[in-house]
Order: C-alpha cells, then structure tokens, then sequence
C-alpha cells in the first residue's frame, strides 16, 4: 500500500485538482528520530553504494563524503532479506543498523514512541511509513487498541480512483434554515488556545484546515488578528471563562462551539498557569499577566437543560447564520446529554472522551472521570437513533484521536466525525513531555508563548507538516474504506459489524 | 414520643415491599424547569395560572405540564364545607378508563367510604387544545374517609395505638396510594392508572403538554383555589412521555413542583431505602415530596427544620447562627445531610396545614442558590403572595388578577430573592393563609420567612382602585396651567416635583387627574411627549416619599399613563410626522431606516416571541443596521436577548427598557447605553465589552457574566454570582449588595491603571424613599475569591465584613487615589439614583465622615494555587 519515498524532490504526484499539494517538509532539527540508528564506520569510503540501492533515502552525498543516516526513514532489521540491504551490501561493512534506544524513554503507552516517529513520517512525506512502525494503534491496552477493522477475508481493495471515494460531511444536518456546511474530510481541529500554543502553530492550524476545506478552533484565548483571513475556516469556542470571547468574534465565523467540559478534565474547567500568561496572552484576555487563568465549571449561566437552550439561543442571536456545536464530556448519561443538546438546538454534538488532553490535564482526571470515547460514541449514536433524531445532528467525537484508523473506528462506532489536537502537536514535532502546562516547558515552542521558543516553529513548515499528516490520513481513509467495498465515509458510520473488539470475541 | 411513631411508621411500610425493590436510578434526565406559584388571600379561579404558565413555555418542552390546587372552594367540587375540610380528595389518573373498577374494588371500596365520586370533567376532545399532542388521562375524584373497622385493624397491625386516630388515617391513605401505584402502574412496564393526589382540600392535575393546557383540558379556568402552582417540565429522554412523570409531586396535604436537577438522586434515594420509602416514578422532584413527606408526618418536624434538612445552612452563615440553633442544626445536618438534595434546585410547594388549619405556598432555595427565584408580595384589602422562577409569571398573575378584581394592583409591594442557606432568611419564605383573627370570615396572608421573621410591608397605606372615576380637583386650573407649562417648557425636574407635591395631598384622585392631563397633552407635539415620557420615566424608576399612598399603586398609574404615552405614537405605517415611530409584532414587517427627522423608534414587545428570528431582540438589531440609533422598547414580558446581537463600535445606540424585561438584556454590548426602567432578569451583561448600562431595580443571577468592561449602575441588588470571570475594566456600582460570590475569579487589572472595579454600598430605600444601609454591606460567604485583579469598594463603616468572607482577597488601605478613582462613579451614581454622596453615603448617624471611614478596599492577593507552579512542585 506504502509507495517507498524515491527522490529529493518529494513524493510524485500527490497533488490533484483541489486537494492540497504534499511537499517534502522534513524536521526543523538536524537529526531526527526514527525508531532505527544506522551508524557509518570510519570504513566508509563514500563509494555511493549505499546511496545508490537504498529505496527509502536514507543514505545520501554531502558533497564528496556521504552525509550522516537519515536514519529516521530506514525500514530497520526488516531490511535484511532485501537485496538492497546496505548493510550488506557496503563494501566496507561500514553500516551497521539497530533499535534506537531512544524508544524505551520517549512517549507512553497511548501514543507510543512508533506512533510518534510515524506521525512525524507522515507530517514530513504525506505518506504511510515504510517498513514494520506501527502507524495505527498504540499500545494502551485498551481502547483504540483493541478494536480492529474486520476487513472482508480474500477481497481485493477495490480499484476505484481516491477521488470517487468521498469524505466529505454535512456539518449542519437538521432543517433549521442555518447554512450547510460541509467539509472535506472527517476531521476538524479542536479548541487550543492562545495562550496554550503559539500564535504560529495556531496560524499554522488555520491554514491546513482551509486548505483541506475544514475548521479549526480558537480554544478559549481569544480570536488574535492573525486568523481573521482564515474567518470561514475557524469555529470560535465559547467556554466557562469565555475569555477573549465578544460579540464581534462570534460574528465572524462560520460554527460556534460551546464548551461545556473536556474529556481530559470534566468537572474541572480549564486552566493556564501564571507562567503561561504572558503579556500577550494577557493582553488578549484581558486579565492580569503572570496570574493563573481559571475557566469555572461549569457555566455559571447554565446549570439546567432549559437554560442550557437559553444559552445556544444567545448565540444564534449573535449570530443568526452560525452553526452551533456543543462540547461536553462523557458522564455516564452523555446520552441524556447529547438528546438534551439536540433539544436545545445544537447543530453539532461533540463528544470528548477522556484519552484525549496535553500535560496540563491533571492525571487523576485525565485518568479517572470521564468514559472512555468508543463507549460514549455507541452509547450516544444508539440513543439518538432510538429517539429518532440521529439523522437531525453531527455527532462529532475526541479525546484521543490519533491516527486515521482510530479516525475510521470512532466513525464506524457511530460518529459522524472527529476532532484531533495532540496529532496535529505530534505532527509538528510534540516530544509528548508533558510540560505543557509552564510557560518555558515547552522545548519544540509549541505549547508555548514565550516570544523566543516561539520563534522555533516557523508557520509555513507548520503548515505544510498539518497538510501532509491528513494527506497521509486521507490515503488510509479511503483505503479502508476501499477494503469494506465503500465509496463514501458516510456509509460507514455507526458499522459495528466492521469491527471487532480483541478483548471480547 | 414522637420518635416512636416514626419508627412505628417506618416499620410498618415494610410490609408494603415483601421483596425491596431493586435500586433505582433517575428514571428521567430534566433540567430546569419553570415554575410559578401564587397563594391568594380570597379563591380565585385557574384561569390565573395559565397567562404566567404561558410565559414560561421556554422553560418546558410541552413533555409535561402539571398544577395544584390548594384551598378549594366548595360548590366547585360538589361536596359540603364539611367534606371538603375533612375528606381526602383522591384523584386518580386512568391510562386506561378501563381500569376504573378494578382501581375501585382492589384500592378504593373494601377500604374506604366514598362520600362523593365523579370524573374530572374535560373538554369534548382533547385536540381542540392545539398544543395537546397526546390524550390527558381520565381522572376520577373521590371523597373517601377510611373505614372505621380498616382503620381500627391498621392501627392495631401496627401498633399505632397512642397516636393520633387521624394521624393513623393519614397514614394509611398514604400506604394505600403506594399500593395504587404498585399494582397499576410499572414504571418499566404496563401503565394503567395512578395516584395523583389524595390530600385533604387539595388537588394535582397533570398532562403530557404544557402546564396550562391542564388548566384549560379540565376546565379549570373558573375553578376556585387560594393557592396555585404549576410546572412547565423539560424532559429529554424517551419519547413517549407519560403524565406521571410530570410535576407535582405530592406528600400528603402537599404539592410540590421543582426547578432543578440533583446530582445525588442515588444517594438520597439510599437515604429513604433506609427508611422504607422507595420511588416510584424516579424523578428528582418524586424524591423531594418523599423527603418532604417523610421530615415533615414521620419525623414530625416544623418547618424550619424541615427547611433546614433540605437547605442545610453552611460556611460563615453557619457560624452566624445563634448557639442554640447551631446545635440543632448539626444535629439535623447530620442525619439527614444524605437526603438533602445536592446540586441545583428550587422547590414550590403549596400545602394544606390540616392540623394548623391553614395553607401555605413555600418557595425554598438550594444551598448554593443556584436556580432563578423571584419571590412578591401584594398586600391591601386583598393579598397575593408570589413565587416564580421568572418575574414576568409574577406580573402576568398579578395582571390578570387586577383586571378581575379592582382591590388587587398590577404591581406588588415588594419584590426580591430568597438567599439559601444563609443566617439571614434561609433562602426560603412562606406565604401562610389562615382567618383573620378579627374575622373569621377572610383569610389572611402573613409572609415569613425559614426563621419566622416577617416580611413587612408599610401598613395603612391606600390601595388605588383603577375602577373608580377620575374627578378633576379644585385647583385643576392651575395644575393644568403648571402641567402644560412644564411639557412646553421641557421642565422634566420640575413636572416631577408638582406631581410628588400632588402625591402627598394623600388621595389618588387628583394624581390620577394629573396623570391624564399629561397623557393628553403629551400627544401635542414631540416635545410634549419627550418630556412626558422623561417626567413619568423617573417617576417609575426613584424613590420618593408617597405619603398615606401605596407606592405599588402609584407605579401602576405612572406605568399605565406612561404606557398610554407610547401607545399613542405614530405606527410605523402611517404617514404623520413625528421624530417617533411605534412598531409591534403585527407590523414588525413595515420596518424600515429612518426618514428623515425620525430618531427613535418605539417598540411594542407584547407580542413578540421571547427568542428566536422573529424576536424583539433580532427586530431592534435589524433596525440598527437599517439606520436607527435611538429606541425605547416597552411591554416586556421576559423577552430575551435585547441589545445583544449589535456587533461591536455602537456606542451612538441607546435602548430604554419598560417591563418586565429578560435574561441576558445587554448581553456582549460594546458602546451603546442601556436603561432598564424596572428589575432586570438573569444573564445580564454577559460578557459586556463596553457601553454604560442603568438598571433602577434588581438584577438577577450570574449578572455581567465574563465581562470585559463597561460602565454599570445597578440601583438595587444583584442576585448570586455577579461579575464571575470579569477582566479588563468592567467598573460597576452596586447600591445594594449581592446574595453571594461576587466577583469570583475577577482578573480585571489594577484599577489605578485602567482597570475594574465594583463598589458596593450595602443600602437600600425605605418606605419613604430615604437611604438607610441594609443589615451587611454583604451577607455572602464568598467575596472576590481566587481573584487575580481589580478591586472591591464596599461601604462599610461599622466593619462588618471580616476575613472569613475573602477567599484570596485582602482588606487593604482605602487611600485618597482609590477615592479620586470611585468618586467619578459615585457622582454619577447619584446623577442617576438620587443616593447622594454626602448625605447618604458618608454621612452616618447625622455625622460627616471620611471616605476612608465609610468604604474599605478588597484588593486581589497572588495565591499559591494561582502562581506558577514548578515542575518539582507539582510531582510533589
């Protein structure tokens, strides 16, 4: 399924009419991290060899001697049977190739450290990566990861062209004389605010998501000037603190997203600490720089369906041509949630598990409160049908989305859609250290405001990283649904069938 | 003794439930509800309820609608005095009009002597009642009395040998509604008939549709009662619905509807598992008539300790309580704290005091007062006492009982909110009718509050009967002369004082004359109706001596003249030329931008919807984008959203508001002016950017909301929560004071370098329209807790707050820059309110003092929890 990457000049002919071109973008760092460590002897004697018969690049000229392993892109130990196996094959026995121990400390058991060094693959080549990385799942022993794709046995994928496989989805599906909207793929950003991250990597979100004619999302931090040409293409959140929150950027945008809770926190609001809040950030939200931001919880104007109503009709004041889309977590009666949201007028029904959240979530929620997002899903998808109104809302789900086959289970298990955060924060180049919650922690400047770590992501390669990694994404959409006999992705909502549970045969 | 009885009670529903039932869970997810409720010192008839039940269809779904009446009045039901006083009314739904005999000979005959049975009587077809979807059930009423040989083998089985023989009948009445619902109604299976209420002088009605539709299905309209209360429900799951599930509830003699949603429905139901009770319906407010029931027959508690079960009193107003009651309340929070409902809720309940031989409409408010709560009360010749969860159900009852009945005014005496929990009133009051000790033949209401401390209202002032003829008063020349030399001349001030002179002369007669002069002369030119309107402006908004006269009567004419004003603009249609334009829901279509010379337009809200596309709101937000900056809307009956939806830079917009006006009024404004000529709701300045906003009243809960800035004035209180999530520089005065947590996690700046403030005077007006300072300048636990920026200026000259009441703010010194920074507020202030700032605010006991004797600074602390934490600190 994997083309292997052939030359410098990026991959071949990925862009086509109307989608985002894929451009090579490699690591803002000299050396990357790839699950393998190739290492070149002083034997070597730059015969070219290796550069000459290895498929993947990784061996290349730096000018007359051979440039150190872009190691990162080396298919590893699975190599050997190859003919073109360099390891083998140099004259000099300079080579040598084995695990990056690096492995053993970097990421968690969630987004394990293949994952990782797969989404950086893709974010850098908009393809699937070669070799043996696992891409799909992680190693939680739970979720996602248990849940499986039961393809048809012995059927070929189907030999149908990706663009007459449609991703495309209604985001506005009840008859309420608000606009349509749909988007390209079944993804959408989620809220991180400014203040959270960097103005770059915000900007940077913005203009991936226009390109794959989706939404990104402010968080609560305000709506900075920088996104306003990217207006249509941005869903502005309104939440507890409603920090940055004004009428004009609830006017300007297309979806308007209230939050009522996060997966990673129910219960607990949101929170930027002091050292987060820089004179920029407090500027923004108009409070006291250096001084914790607490968001309450819950809405302290809301503590009941009807004035939950109250407040979506508020909105739809301001803004009579906006989708609303409400957020809430997942308590044991998310059902009852998910109805009562539909009653009170919302458009869209975001479910947020509770995998989902940066290092500034506390543990024990991130851990304990919420349910877990492939049981929300089922359990909303059912009830709604049941009321009969399924057909009538965009059920949205998060809260550890971090792959585009979790991205096909959540859909299969009765989501319509999905919404990711730390994917995009992996795809440019998130460690998943866990230090996002001070304000210097953040050793990639992402999670950061601090005017000079911020200044290590540069918004153009940010974008085009975030193009590549649903560029990836897409591909393995649609080939999924090629293997199920599917042309579109909406014929696979709610296909438990399509799946199974390893746990529970 | 009595501890006796209730374990005998206890014991004896054992043997209702052979096998416990399985646990249950909440059956029914429902938010908030709405709900009103009124008690009337003479009976009145249910078409009184269906006006207010009707303005708070945003508060239901149409899912299920439900009312009580309590105090009955004889020939309506078709019994004796005598019955009616000592029967229990059983009313009985049939879901299946089958079942009837069945109900009869299972529950009903072996046991009970029927004095009087009959069917409720309804309509011909429910459909001709559009909203009605689903057929109300058939409802038969009994008037039963337990058998004396029944009741003889239950006290005996039960060993209820020394108690009260009627306790005991009331006891079995009880059981044998369980037994009723048992056998006839499963709630996860086949549903034929049930209970819905079997109380003495009381009865509940309930439907799948909206709370007057029941009024309307079982011709309820000229049905009298002293007491009403209805509920509009908002349920979410399932979609069938069945009337059971709607409110109210009943325990005995009462009904209870509820607002609200516990979180610890599962704990609160192991609470009364313990105690043999087990729900049936499964919804919240089934619990809460349990409890009710159970605290007030079984445990035999009064009502205060009944309050305080449910609400128990914590934090500071705990430690204000006297020893003695600190003691009971422990004890009282201490076995029952499981059964007291947490999280948000309100309940209503009208009840019928047997053994007092009384009636009551109590309102009782959560701990955290966390649902909306309006409390009113008319007193006079004929009193109301009034329970909502919105104003405008206050005003659309008392409407309508004034337009039946000259003796009762349009506007109360007395409006204001219930702090729970609290030292101060319990955050409960309750409305009781009994005779008239000097006359037996009427009923009086006394309105107090969970502590037994009345509610007083002036006494022996006139009430003004509308009905009665206008006689023009001897100097009628000369006050004719004055009145059209004032609206000539634009002498708004000075119109205002002829008429507070005309007040004092003590009748209403020649007030009510001059009222008409004006309203005539107001019509003659555009000058005239400015200064007429301006004039009857302030006399509605401040406060004033009003002499022998009901200030609530006075109000009523002034608004009705003023009104009348309005009215008599040129509609939108017509062609005469006016700078004013009047526009309705009828001809919201003719809008169109302002010719020329037309400046405001006048808009009608009576009979635009509260929200949505064809709103008054989304209307005056078109009319701003068509041209028009100035407006004056009237008629409010809880509307929403008004002045929200402009956008931003509209600081050339004023809107002045009459009426009842509704939640989230002013909500995200940035520049425009708005004046709110009366209480304002809920939600008001939600994240108000910038602009001035007046409100010559209350306003209600989570006021300013996430604000950012703007220049406030709020004459009144604030209900709970104001200013929570303030930043930039919002700078509000607050004559009043708050019910609590003002100003929690304010990050507004420092004050002295452009950011906010809320000052915070703790008075009020007296009966008379002077300033006297409240009991506290604040009465709450929590003030600016976990704040980061800005200040608190509260006027506090005896120093009544104390440290126990910041949570993260510190008392600092009150300087002269703080002073030079409020001052300019404080003026304007008294521009606005009248509350001057020598006479009112720094003078006490007759004596000048400083500024810094009289108000004190609560400024922002950094806290541990609110700075940077390292990352070694938080492995820790």
């Amino acid at each position: 399924m994997n083309t292997a990457l052939r030359s410098k000049t990026g991959a071949e002919g990925t862009a086509h009419s109307g989608r985002p071109e894929i451009k090579v973008t490699p690591s803002r760092f000299r050396n990357a991290i790839g699950k393998y460590i190739v290492r070149r002897s002083k034997a070597c004697i730059a015969c070219g060899k290796c550069a000459e018969i290895c498929p993947y690049g990784v061996h290349e000229f730096a000018g007359k001697t051979m440039a150190r392993p872009k190691d990162y892109r080396c298919i590893g130990t699975a190599c050997e049977n190859n003919d073109f196996y360099c390891v083998r094959q140099c004259p000099q026995n300079a080579l040598s190739v084995r695990l990056n121990p690096i492995l053993e400390v970097l990421g968690d058991r969630r987004w394990t450290p293949e994952l990782l060094i797969s989404t950086w693959y893709m974010a850098e080549t908009g393809e699937v990566p070669p070799g043996d990385i696992e891409y799909k799942i992680g190693d939680s022993g739970g979720g996602f990861d248990r849940i499986e794709f039961c393809f048809p046995p012995g059927r070929e994928p189907d030999a149908v062209p990706d663009d007459e496989v449609s991703l495309r989805i209604p985001l506005n599906r009840r008859d309420d004389g608000r606009p349509e909207v749909e988007i390209d793929m079944p993804v959408y950003g989620g809220g991180m605010s400014y203040g959270s991250i960097s103005l770059s990597v915000m900007v940077a979100r913005a203009r991936a998501y226009q390109a794959w004619n989706s939404f990104t999302c402010t968080g609560e931090g305000g709506y900075p000037e920088e996104l306003y040409p990217y207006d249509d293409h941005v869903i502005t959140q309104v939440a507890t603190g409603l920090f940055g929150v004004r009428e004009d950027t609830i006017q300007r945008v297309r979806i308007v997203e209230l939050k009522y809770a996060q997966g990673a926190k129910p219960g607990l609001g949101g929170h930027l600490l002091g050292d987060k809040v820089t004179p920029a950030v407090a500027k923004m939200r108009e409070a006291v720089p250096g001084s914790a931001l607490f968001s309450p919880f819950p809405f302290h104007s809301v503590y009941s369906v009807e004035d939950h109503k109250k407040h979506v009709d508020w909105i739809k004041h301001i803004n009579p041509r906006a989708l609303v889309s409400v957020k809430v977590s997942t308590p044991t009666d998310v059902d009852m949630v998910a109805v009562g949201s539909y009653h009170a007028g919302a458009n869209i029904i975001h479910l947020d598990g509770s995998y989902g959240g940066t290092g500034a979530a506390p543990d024990i929620a991130k851990k304990n409160i919420a349910m877990p997002i492939e049981y929300a899903i089922v359990k909303v998808h059912n009830f709604l049908k049941e009321e009969g109104i399924r057909d009538e809302v965009t059920l949205i789900a998060s809260g550890g989305i971090r792959t585009a086959y979790d991205v096909a289970k959540a859909i299969a298990l009765g989501a319509d859609g999905v919404v990711v955060g730390t994917s995009e924060m992996v795809a440019v180049e998130c460690i998943r250290c866990a230090a996002c919650e001070s304000g210097r922690g953040c050793a990639r400047g992402i999670a950061t405001t601090d005017p000079k770590l911020s200044r290590l992501i540069d918004e153009d390669w940010a974008t085009q990283r975030l193009i590549n990694l649903f560029a990836a994404w897409r591909r393995q959409l649609i080939e999924i649904l090629r293997k199920l006999g599917m042309r579109d992705i909406r014929e696979l909502v709610g296909r438990t069938d399509c799946l199974k549970h390893l746990d529970y045969e | 003794m009595k501890k006796l009885f209730s374990d005998a009670i206890i014991q004896s529903r054992k043997r209702l439930y052979p096998t416990p039932p399985e646990i249950s869970y909440k059956a029914d997810e429902e938010g908030g509800c709405g709900v009103t409720g009124f008690a009337c010192s003479i009976p009145v008839g249910g078409r009184h309820i269906l006006e207010p039940s009707r303005l708070m269809h945003n508060r239901g779904n149409g899912k299920g609608g439900g009312i009580a009446a309590v105090g009955l009045v004889s020939g309506d039901v078709g019994v004796s005095r005598e019955i009616l006083d000592n029967s229990y009314l059983l009313q009985v739904a049939l879901l299946d009009p089958e079942v009837r005999r069945t109900v009869e000979d299972k529950c009903i005959t072996p046991f009970m002597n029927v004095d009087f049975s009959r069917r409720v009587s309804t309509v011909d077809d429910y459909r001709e009642i559009g909203s009605l979807e689903i057929r109300p059930p058939d409802v038969w009423r009994y008037f039963v009395r337990v058998k004396p040989e029944v009741l003889k083998s239950f006290i005996e089985k039960n060993g209820f040998k020394n108690m009260d023989p009627r306790r005991a009948e009331d006891e079995f009445i009880y059981q044998n509604s369980i037994r009723l619902n048992r056998t006839f109604y499963e709630t996860q299976g086949v549903k034929h008939a049930f209970v819905l209420s079997h109380g003495r002088d009381m009865m509940v009605l309930k439907v799948v549709g909206y709370a007057e539709d029941v009024a309307r299905y079982y011709q309820l309209e000229d049905f009298k009662a002293h007491a009403w209360i209805a509920h509009q429900r908002y349920p979410t799951k399932g979609r069938v619905w069945h009337p059971a599930g709607a409110h109210p509830f009943v325990g005995l003699d009462e009904a209870l509807v509820h607002n609200g949603d516990f979180a610890n429905y599962y704990s609160v139901t192991e609470y009364l598992r313990q105690r043999n009770l087990y729900p049936h319906f499964q919804t919240d407010t089934e619990v809460s008539a349990l409890i009710f029931d159970l605290l007030n027959r079984v445990y035999g508690y009064p009502l205060e300790y009944i309050i305080e079960a449910l609400a128990p009193t914590t934090e500071m107003d705990f430690d204000q309580l006297p020893p003695e009651k600190q003691e009971i309340y422990h004890l009282i929070q201490t076995t029952h704290i499981h059964g007291s409902p947490d999280g948000p809720w309100f309940f209503i309940i009208a009840r019928n005091d047997f053994y007092q031989n009384q009636f009551q409409l109590i309102g009782i408010t959560d701990t955290a007062m966390l649902r909306p709560q309006v409390f009113a009360f008319h007193d006079g010749d004929v009193q109301v006492g009034l329970i909502c969860s919105e104003k405008q159900a206050i005003d659309a009852t008392l409407a309508g009982l004034a337009a039946e009945d000259s003796r009762i005014s349009s506007v109360a005496d007395k409006y204001w909110n219930a702090r729970g929990g609290s030292h101060t009133d319990g955050g409960a009051f309750i409305f009781t009718l009994a005779d008239d000790p000097d006359n037996q033949k009427r009923k009086r209401i006394v309105c107090t509050d969970k502590f037994g401390h009345r509610v007083r209202l002036p006494e022996s002032r006139k009430h003004c009967a509308l009905s009665l003829a206008i006689e023009a008063p001897e100097d009628a020349e000369s006050l004719a002369a004055t009145i059209s030399g004032c609206l000539e001349g634009k002498k708004t001030n000075l119109l205002c004082e002829e008429l507070r002179g005309v007040l004092l002369r003590g009748e209403f007669a020649p007030f009510r004359w001059c009222c008409e002069v004006i309203s005539e002369q107001a019509s003659r030119s555009d000058g005239h109706r400015e200064t007429a309107i301006e004039a009857l402006t302030l006399l509605n908004d401040l406060h004033y001596p009003t002499g022998s006269l009901k200030r609530s009567s006075v109000l009523r004419v002034v608004r009705e003249t003023l009104e009348t004003i309005l009215e008599g603009i040129a509609p939108i249609g017509s062609n005469s030329s006016s700078v004013y334009r009047l526009i309705k829901a009828e001809t919201g279509n003719l809008l169109r931008p302002p010719k020329d010379g037309e400046k405001a337009l006048v808009l009608n809200a009576r009979d635009f919807p509260p929200e949505g596309d064809d709103c008054d709101a989304r209307l005056v937000c078109n009319a701003y984008t068509l041209g028009w900056r100035r407006f004056i809307c009237y008629g409010y009956r809880g509307q929403r959203f008004l002045g929200s939806g402009f956008g931003p830079d509209t600081q050339d917009v004023r809107i002045d508001v009459y009426g009842s006006s509704g939640d989230y009024l002013a909500s995200g404004i940035d520049g425009m002016s708005i004046y709110v000529h009366g209480n304002a709701q809920d939600q008001i300045g939600q994240i108000l950017k910038t602009g001035k906003l007046v409100v010559y009243g209350d306003v209600g809960q989570t006021f300013m909301y996430g604000a950012k800035g703007g220049e406030v004035y709020i004459m009144g209180n604030a209900a709970g929560r104001p200013l929570i999530n303030g930043v930039g520089r919002p700078r509000v005065v607050i004559n009043g004071t708050a019910l609590d947590y003002l100003a929690e996690s304010f990050m507004a700046g420092d004050p002295y370098k452009g950011g906010g403030f809320v000052i915070v005077n703790g008075v009020e007006f007296d009966d008379d329209g002077a300033v006297r300072a409240q009991a506290t300048p604040y009465p709450g636990s929590n003030i600016f807790s976990l704040a980061s920026g800005g200040a608190i200026y509260v006027r506090d000259p005896l120093r009544l707050l104390v440290d126990e009441q910041l949570n993260g703010g510190i008392f600092t010194d009150m300087t002269r820059e703080d002073w030079r920074l409020i001052l300019p507020y404080l003026e304007e202030n008294e521009r606005l309110f009248g509350i001057s700032i020598e006479r009112d605010l720094l003078t006490m006991d007759g004596e000048r003092k400083s500024p810094e004797e009289v108000y004190r600074k609560i400024g922002a602390v950094k806290l541990k929890t609110l700075v940077a934490t390292t990352a070694k600190e938080k492995d820790q």
